[in-house]
């Protein structure tokens, strides 16, 4: 049998390196594969970033709320200072 | 940027003009929501005894949350209602927390505001209406009588059973 490929579709789907599937920002509470509240698209454009304390949260969710902190800049989740991990 | 120009949004856009921060504050108010109707519907899931919490009509910024007294402590038993208004900052702000209903408690005042360091100093971007009405549940049968907000309140808590006399009554008045 004989057969001729007339045209395919391709299908990829990606994840975070470093979070479980259906984990979610407890900032934003949407998921991390998908993106923070101010964002349209996932990906590259609405990164994950981890602080020392090796807590993740959206790139932009955790920026706004550093900068809503007047003091000390502390992670929401455990109140240690927030360092970003290199 | 271009979801700031979202026509989508252009319902929402009066409320935004309202508070004089143009065109920005817009999509806040968006992801504000956002998050709400995401607590919205984990909390209906969650099915914790004592504490629920409804938007109040239409604004899902303004909600009213109802907490039941803890087992074992004065309050027991005992139903009262809160108001919470979240800011278009929420969650990086905290919402304003009052008892609707008159609450006779060491740091809560006649005028229903509450004194709790989670809902100012405190405050972290991972609270939500949950964990904040079961603080304040919490603190009900635990206060700090070191900060009072009613003087009396404080004074008499070392005596439970005046205390609860003394509540009871308070709570029967409130309802006649």
């Amino acid at each position: 049998m004989k057969v001729k490929i007339k045209r395919w579709g391709g299908v990829a789907i990606w994840k975070w390196n470093g979070v479980a599937v259906d984990d979610q920002c407890s900032i934003c509470r949407q998921p991390f594969d998908g993106c923070c509240t101010e964002c349209k698209y996932p990906g590259e454009d609405c990164p994950l970033v981890w602080g020392q304390c090796s807590h993740c949260f959206h790139m932009h969710c955790i920026m706004k709320w550093l900068n809503s902190q007047q003091v000390h800049q502390l992670c929401p989740m455990c109140r240690q200072e927030w360092k970003f991990k290199e | 940027m271009a979801q700031n120009i979202d026509p989508v949004n252009g319902s929402n856009n009066s409320t935004a003009m309202k508070d004089g921060d143009g065109p920005t504050s817009a999509t806040k108010h968006q992801s504000t929501s956002k998050r709400l109707q995401q607590e919205l519907l984990t909390l209906m899931m969650s099915g914790d005894k004592g504490i629920s919490a409804f938007p109040d009509g239409d604004d899902v910024f303004s909600w009213i949350g109802t907490i039941i007294g803890p087992q074992g402590t004065v309050y027991e038993g005992l139903v009262y209602k809160l108001s919470l208004t979240f800011p278009n900052g929420y969650p990086f702000t905290a919402p304003t927390v009052k008892f609707v209903t008159p609450c006779f408690h060491p740091n809560v005042d006649t005028y229903g505001n509450i004194c709790l360091d989670i809902l100012k100093d405190k405050w972290s971007a991972l609270y939500d209406v949950r964990t904040i009405l079961l603080s304040i549940q919490s603190l009900l049968g635990d206060p700090n009588n070191d900060s009072p907000l009613n003087g009396q309140a404080a004074q008499l808590w070392s005596d439970q059973v005046a205390f609860k006399k003394l509540l009871l009554e308070k709570f029967q008045d409130t309802k006649s």
